[in-house]
């Protein structure tokens, strides 16, 4: 009998030390650890899942130069969701049945975050979400982040642009130009409520099917209605449609305003390539959170950034990519929660990112995962401020922050034109009934 | 009413490009039987080749002139050596669409990493808008319609006065009899690959170049197009193809003057499926130039 105990004991302490590469909770385990790109990749929006994707390997990189987490190394995984629901439910089971290891889940944008997100939720993996639906601004979904503002107030943004922008005149006459999908149309109505109660017009609402080989009868409409300006996201259309834009009207463009969306590279060459760079920096307006594309965070950024080309040549184009910076922030944060709970449990450190993040009173400012580390291991309490700045999580998981105005350079960097005043944004907010 | 005139002017482009693609799908189904779901892939690649031609300083006239020739051999090739070596050990109708799907998902995976998903755009002046009545074009869509115009014009002649249009038609009507009668069926086919794969290489040139703006994702929209015009019309039939071309076209415009722009191509879709349950054969079928006896 006390030979069958001891062989009972031995077992368990065995089976205990074997425990450690599992994640239980206990110690951060072996092996490599992966974070899921899930978005699109290929179809309408395909411009999208290549921004996150430049965000996971410079985070990676700055997580495996330093050590990894607890000697952990990070891999980026894509997932093509091909920006359809019926493609993105296969894409996110096969993502989760595939990787016992995954650490984060990046992208899920309003194509398919409604489909994905609760599955994603139920396998208990912490994920950082591009998507702007109302849905989620009260989500009690655990493991669902978003670190920019829902599309309401993107909305908000271009309307405030539009009305109250100090570079052009004020604009009273919109047209709304919206890509038919989930994420654009969200726009729609929150601009027009907005825009109408501060004194504005919409001239016409014009939903365009995104992908279409043309848009010629869509403009000569719009155009009779003589607006000031476009109010517009149009991902992966907007070149076809402004060149229309451009050719009816004899060569001349009327001003647009886009999302915080139209501040990407992919979006900057399709619609420079189509109505050419004095267009753009001519009659382009646009919005997007307040960035300072400086400071120890963004250079660590933009190092592992330049670093990651090796991986994926474009990644470098990214570097001014609001969506990029926030979901590089959103990965470091998630490997400094590992690090904090010295667990690999989602369960354990999935608590404890929104911690990082909002920062506790009287906690240290870091601004990379290595001097994250490190302070962790020093006992401090630690607050995360990375290339996307400074966060401040809701009891619904939502991180807000304000807009400035923006407009691009002949590179097709941002510019920042300008920014609304607390009071003119509390004027819109009031308007749009949010 | 202004809108509706210049909507109709916008059909007669959208019919233009359709046409030149969907008669080219569908000579290649009626004489080989073949129907080729990498139609809209080998269409974007075209689109590509002029694309690199006009930045490297070649007119896009010149790209679609090697667009054309690009598509052609292109075709030829895939056929020769994917397509008939399947139809050689006898696969099944149905298994062909499923290696021509095969095909066009091998295409654009390819070609993925060499052109990248970034949409691109010809760098092609449209020229001054010509204003008729209420109808709104740029020089380059009235060269589309008039090239649109001119193909359809050599098709007609082609199959009518020509010994290989006959020799097609005959080929289509029954390949047996047309190799009893001592007609080169193996070389009017790789001919049909060749003059269709011209027309898919141009349609696809011209396609991007009234698109504006153009990306990898728009091979598959522009198979769904053709492939509506080419089964509206009649599948196997050319002057079909030019009729259900008419009618897309026509429709898809008007419809977006008439009611919201995001319901045009259910309008469009719509009449397809109404004509389908009315006459499943197609407008066209058995009427048309590659229509068997009877």
């Amino acid at each position: 009998m006390p030979s069958r105990f001891v062989f009972a004991v031995g077992a368990i302490l065995v089976l205990a030390a074997c425990g450690g590469s599992t994640p239980s909770g206990n110690g951060l385990g072996s092996g490599a650890l992966v974070v899921g790109v899930i978005a699109p990749f290929t179809g309408a929006d395909a411009g999208l899942g290549p921004a996150y994707y430049a965000a996971c390997l410079p985070a990676a990189l700055s997580i495996n130069n330093n050590g990894g987490v607890g000697g952990r190394q990070v891999s980026c995984s894509k997932f093509d969701t091909r920006g359809e629901p019926a493609d993105a439910l296969p894409a996110a089971n096969q993502m989760i049945a595939s990787n016992s290891n995954l650490m984060a889940v990046v992208g899920c944008t309003s194509d398919e975050a409604s489909t994905v997100v609760s599955v994603i939720d139920k396998a208990h993996i912490p994920m950082f979400c591009m998507t702007g639906q109302s849905e989620f601004n009260k989500t009690t979904l655990k493991y669902f982040h978003r670190l920019v503002p829902a599309d309401v107030y993107d909305a908000y943004a271009m309307v405030g642009n539009a009305l109250f922008g100090s570079t052009h005149p004020k604009y009273t006459k919109a047209a709304l130009v919206f890509g038919d999908d989930i994420g654009s149309q969200a726009f729609v109505q929150p601009a027009t409520t907005a825009f109408t109660k501060l004194g504005g017009t919409i001239s016409i609402n014009q939903p365009i099917h995104l992908g279409a080989s043309s848009y010629r009868t869509e403009v000569q409409a719009m155009l009779a209605t003589h607006p000031d300006v476009i109010l517009t996201e149009a991902l992966g259309s907007a070149g076809t449609y402004l060149k229309e834009v451009k050719t009816q009207n004899n060569g001349q463009m009327i001003p647009f305003i886009g999302s915080s969306a139209t501040i990407d590279p992919v979006w900057f060459k399709q619609v420079t390539d189509a109505i050419g760079i004095n267009d753009v920096l001519k009659y382009y307006g646009g919005v997007d959170l307040g960035y300072t594309f400086s400071g120890p965070a963004y250079t660590e950024f933009l190092t592992n950034l330049n670093a990651s080309a090796s991986q994926f040549a474009d990644a470098p184009k990214y570097k001014q990519r609001g969506s990029t910076l926030h979901l590089y922030d959103g990965i470091i944060m998630t490997a400094l929660a590992m690090v904090m709970t010295n667990s690999s449990d989602p369960s354990v450190y999935n608590p404890k990112i929104i911690d990082i993040a909002n920062g506790a009173t009287g906690a240290t400012v870091v601004n990379t995962y290595k001097d994250g580390v490190a302070a962790l291991k020093a006992g401090k309490s630690i607050r995360f401020e990375g290339a996307g700045g400074q966060n401040n999580f809701n009891q619904w998981n939502n991180s807000q922050s304000g807009y400035i105005l923006v407009g691009y350079d002949k590179d097709g960097g941002e510019v920042k034109v300008g920014e609304l005043t607390p009071s003119q944004t509390s004027q819109i907010i009031a308007a749009g009934g949010s | 009413m202004d809108l509706f005139v210049a909507a109709f002017g916008f059909g007669l482009v959208s019919m233009s490009v359709i046409a030149i693609a969907a008669v080219g799908f569908t000579m290649q189904f009626g004489i080989t039987n073949m129907i080729n779901l990498a139609y809209g892939e080998v269409m974007i690649t075209s689109a590509y080749v002029a694309y690199y031609l006009n930045r490297a300083g070649l007119t896009i006239w010149v790209g679609m002139a090697a667009g054309a020739l690009f598509g052609a051999l292109f075709s030829f090739l895939l056929n020769r050596f994917l397509y008939a070596p399947f139809l050689g050990k006898g696969t099944s109708y149905l298994g062909m669409v499923i290696v021509s799907l095969a095909v066009s998902l091998m295409i654009a995976n390819l070609l993925l990493p060499i052109v990248g998903y970034y949409p691109v755009s010809y760098h092609e002046d449209a020229g001054r808008l010509i204003r008729w009545g209420g109808i709104v074009l740029t020089r380059d869509q009235i060269i589309i319609i008039g090239i649109a115009v001119v193909l359809m014009l050599a098709i007609h002649a082609l199959l009518t006065y020509t010994r290989l249009g006959k020799a097609m038609r005959a080929t289509a009507a029954n390949p047996t009899l047309a190799r009893n009668c001592g007609i080169p069926t193996r070389r009017v086919i790789d001919a049909v690959w060749l003059i269709t794969g011209a027309l898919c290489g141009m349609a696809g040139v011209v396609a991007a170049l009234d698109s504006d703006s153009f990306a990898i994702a728009n091979g598959a929209t522009f198979l769904i197009t053709v492939l509506a015009a080419a089964v509206l019309g009649g599948a196997g039939q050319p002057y079909g193809a030019m009729i259900g071309a008419v009618l897309i076209g026509l429709i898809t415009e008007l419809s977006a003057a008439a009611w919201s722009p995001q319901y045009k191509e259910v309008v469009a879709f719509g009449i397809l499926v109404l004509v389908m349950v009315l006459r499943p054969q197609g407008l066209l079928a058995k009427r048309g130039a590659l229509a068997a006896a009877g």
